[in-house]
């Protein structure tokens, strides 16, 4: 999920920020040298060492960003493959259309189905994991803390095999678990009212361990002197995490919230490899939705107004989430 | 997920498509395109009568042909007998994932990078006739020599655009020894035998079911409806899907899931070979390829406990059944169509067919390779020949992918039973009537 792309990266651009930190000095002691030679030369020396970024940035997502937001004005398809300036504009067709598209509104209540209910869970389970790692586990604490975060870095394909085996309705883990206390476990990615919580399931493991790495890093920067003053109070262990540890972990958790929300509104791999968006479209995101409009049926320019769209969406909910999870001054 | 990266990619893929486009589009073709579409050698009318020798003379040059998937690993032995013929041709073969298959030609035809030949997949033809990539067969093929329904997958308004390279279609696979024990002697002909058949395995063959059919697939579900003569388009060129010989298919079609003779919740991915090994699942629709997965999964506990038949008519076997396969198509921007076209004649050969179905096995496309002791010889073989004369499939419409998709969905709800055959028909053709022909 959109969580682990992130989860790689994210430490490792702190990392960077970390690394480049100390770079006033270095360019303290440039200026003294070249302080003499004019702001001009050190303007282009900036730009030259921003180049690579600009060009990659440019081609390979400004202009892409552009040209998918023109596409959305038109009617890109098959014909047009050969000859893409000959395309037809349509100005908002692709948007009215959308609007009354049955599959894409099943799509969006699907998506926003994850969401809800696989953010929440996905916090809940990776904080819960974190506190019990900070706090209660001492041994085999490493092993614990690989062991969550392995599925982050997993591939995909590897983790649907391993999915399919442990839902599936006859040999899988999970029925053969519930059959052991005499449950006949459904068919789980076969039933349209369960396919959707077997892929949140499926999430919020993939998710929780980058969810974990974050909260534990947040706990260590609340200082130990709060907890012993509290328990000197006479704080229980649930008013401190109460009182203490969440107040002090609310800038970890408005980030966690945010980063997963967009992560799992873009919602694509786990309906993909697991149930192609079926049963009855139950598992169909509005990302795999936008796929298959537009590579398995080539409509490029339907496909383009649909990611705007979604675009469009992850903007306004990260917006009123960071209003609504500010910390008040 | 990478969503992020995967909508970069996305719309990076646009802006390549745009300027590398672009840059094609204005490309006059290397001075190849004058020579190419000017006169394309004649390809041997009769594939089974010419030796190719006499064209053979100023054929030369490099041939870039993308093969899919196992086909494509495979085809270097047909290169090398083409070679063997036009030693001045040099074949290049680029296998190509069927999973990407249709992804790669889009974006070799928007970058005007085709290869000269491409396999292409018979339910591919529609969106890729649309795309003005494909150059249509010259007149001096004959379409005759092929299965109709074969030559017709190339086939838009009147002008063929493909060569057909093999073909397959799908019979019925069932367990004797369970059909003995239920009191079945004969492989079920008609509808009521094969109703009579399922029912009777399940209740005394000690089965699990009676037989498996798919809940979200047209090409198991479209040969019912062609067995009661009913068709995806009509003459006119309307949808007619919910036609009353559509309605009383899909009535039929979903009884076997109303009547618990078929699974309707089955699981993403499942198998049918070893289920119908095992017995839980005595009967199933399928290509020539289980006939080696069947014998290979069982081994000598199945061995002569299990047969094929011909697919079952309303009336009487043979009904219509689907017909699959793959293609050759030459790209209009192909610098070198006149090694393209003599290659499309030199596998349509009937002895190419012989080497091609004994290198990949697959089954000929041209009729007069079923001749061959190979095949002819072989009973399970010659049932799909006989077969073959009795097939239909897709129309060759650039939307057809989309319509697939929607008669999948709509059968889904059918058998899963939440609509009626009547209710899914209907729906079936307004999704289809919805989307169009495309034209």
């Amino acid at each position: 999920m959109a969580g682990s792309g992130r989860a790689v990266k994210r430490p490792a651009a702190g990392a960077g920020v970390a690394a480049i930190e100390p770079t006033p000095a270095f360019a303290g002691g440039v200026r003294a040298t070249a302080s003499d030679r004019g702001g001009a030369q050190r303007n282009l020396v900036g730009w030259l060492f921003a180049l690579p970024f600009v060009l990659i940035f440019t081609i390979f997502l400004a202009g892409p960003i552009v040209a998918a937001l023109v596409l959305s004005f038109t009617d890109f398809g098959l014909r047009d493959l050969r000859n893409p300036l000959g395309t037809d504009f349509i100005g908002l067709d692709n948007y009215v259309e959308l609007f009354g598209d049955a599959t894409f509104w099943q799509s969006l209540f699907n998506t926003a189905y994850f969401v809800v209910v696989g953010v929440p869970l996905t916090l809940t389970v990776g904080l819960a994991a974190a506190v019990a790692l900070d706090r209660g586990i001492d041994r085999f604490r490493t092993a614990f803390r690989v062991g969550y975060y392995l599925p982050v870095v997993t591939s995909i394909v590897a983790i649907a095999v391993v999915w399919r085996y442990v839902l599936n309705p006859d040999v899988g883990l999970v029925n053969m678990a519930l059959g052991a206390v005499g449950i006949d476990g459904p068919n789980w990615l076969a039933n349209p009212t369960l396919a959707m919580p077997a892929i949140i399931a499926m999430g919020v493991w993939r998710n929780l361990g980058f969810a974990m790495v974050v909260f534990l890093a947040g706990l260590q920067t609340i200082p130990r002197s709060l907890y012993e003053a509290a328990a000197i109070d006479g704080a229980g262990r649930w008013q401190s995490f109460r009182h203490i540890t969440l107040p002090m972990l609310r800038p970890t958790i408005l980030f966690m919230v945010v980063i997963t929300t967009i992560g799992y509104l873009q919602l694509f791999e786990e309906p993909f490899v697991m149930t192609d968006g079926g049963p009855l479209d139950r598992t169909l995101s509005v990302s795999m939705y936008m796929y298959r409009q537009g590579f398995e049926f080539f409509h490029q320019g339907y496909a383009a107004a649909i990611a705007y769209v979604l675009f469009l969406l992850v903007a306004i909910v990260a917006f009123v989430q960071f209003r609504l999870l500010k910390p008040q001054a | 997920m990478r969503p992020t990266s995967r909508a970069a990619v996305l719309a990076a893929t646009f802006v390549l498509i745009f300027s590398v486009a672009a840059c094609g589009s204005n490309d006059p073709g290397a001075g190849a395109s004058g020579a190419a579409t000017g006169s394309p050698p004649a390809p041997g009318g009769s594939p089974a009568g010419s030796d190719g020798a006499s064209p053979a003379g100023d054929i030369s040059g490099e041939l870039r042909v993308w093969g899919m998937g196992n086909e494509g690993a495979l085809l270097g032995a047909l290169a090398d007998a083409f070679e063997t013929e036009y030693p001045d041709v040099t074949v290049n073969v680029t296998p190509v994932d069927w999973g990407q298959a249709v992804a790669k030609l889009q974006t070799a035809i928007g970058g005007g990078e085709t290869p000269d030949v491409s396999q292409m997949g018979t339910d591919m033809m529609g969106q890729f006739i649309e795309t003005g990539a494909l150059e249509p067969v010259p007149s001096s093929v004959d379409p005759s020599v092929y299965f109709e329904s074969a030559w017709n997958t190339g086939v838009v308004d009147g002008t063929a655009y493909a060569v057909p390279w093999y073909v397959e279609t799908r019979l019925l696979y069932y367990r004797t020894d369970i059909a003995e024990a239920a009191g079945i002697t004969a492989a079920p002909t008609n509808w009521d035998e094969l109703k009579a058949a399922a029912t009777a395995m399940q209740e005394q063959g000690g089965a699990e079911w009676g037989i498996s059919l798919g809940t979200k697939n047209w090409q198991e579900y479209m040969p019912f409806v062609w067995s009661n003569g009913g068709a995806v388009m009509n003459d006119a060129g309307e949808f007619a899907l919910n036609s009353p010989e559509a309605i009383e298919a899909l009535t039929y079609y979903d009884s076997f899931f109303e009547e618990g003779l078929s699974p309707t919740a089955v699981p993403e991915g499942f198998d049918i070979t070893p289920a119908f090994v095992t017995g839980t699942h005595p009967m199933f629709v399928s290509g020539p390829w289980h006939l080696g997965l069947v014998a290979e999964a069982g081994g000598a506990d199945i061995e002569g406990n299990w047969a094929i038949a011909l697919h079952p008519g309303k009336d009487g076997a043979p009904g219509t059944s689907f017909l699959g396969g793959s293609n050759f198509v030459v790209f209009t921007d192909s610098p070198n169509k006149d090694a393209a076209w003599a290659w499309a004649e030199f596998v349509s050969r009937p002895e190419s067919q012989i080497l091609w179905y004994e290198e990949a096995t697959v089954l000929p496309a041209v009729q007069a390779a079923w001749d061959d002791p190979a095949l002819g010889d072989d009973e399970n073989l010659a049932l799909f020949g006989e077969q073959l004369s009795s097939t239909s499939t897709q129309p060759a419409i650039p939307t057809w992918s989309e319509i697939a998709s929607s008669l999948n969905d709509q059968l889904e709800r059918v058998t899963a039973g939440d609509a009626s055959p009547e209710d899914g028909a209907q729906a079936m053709q307004d999704a289809a009537s919805g989307i169009g022909t495309g034209r």
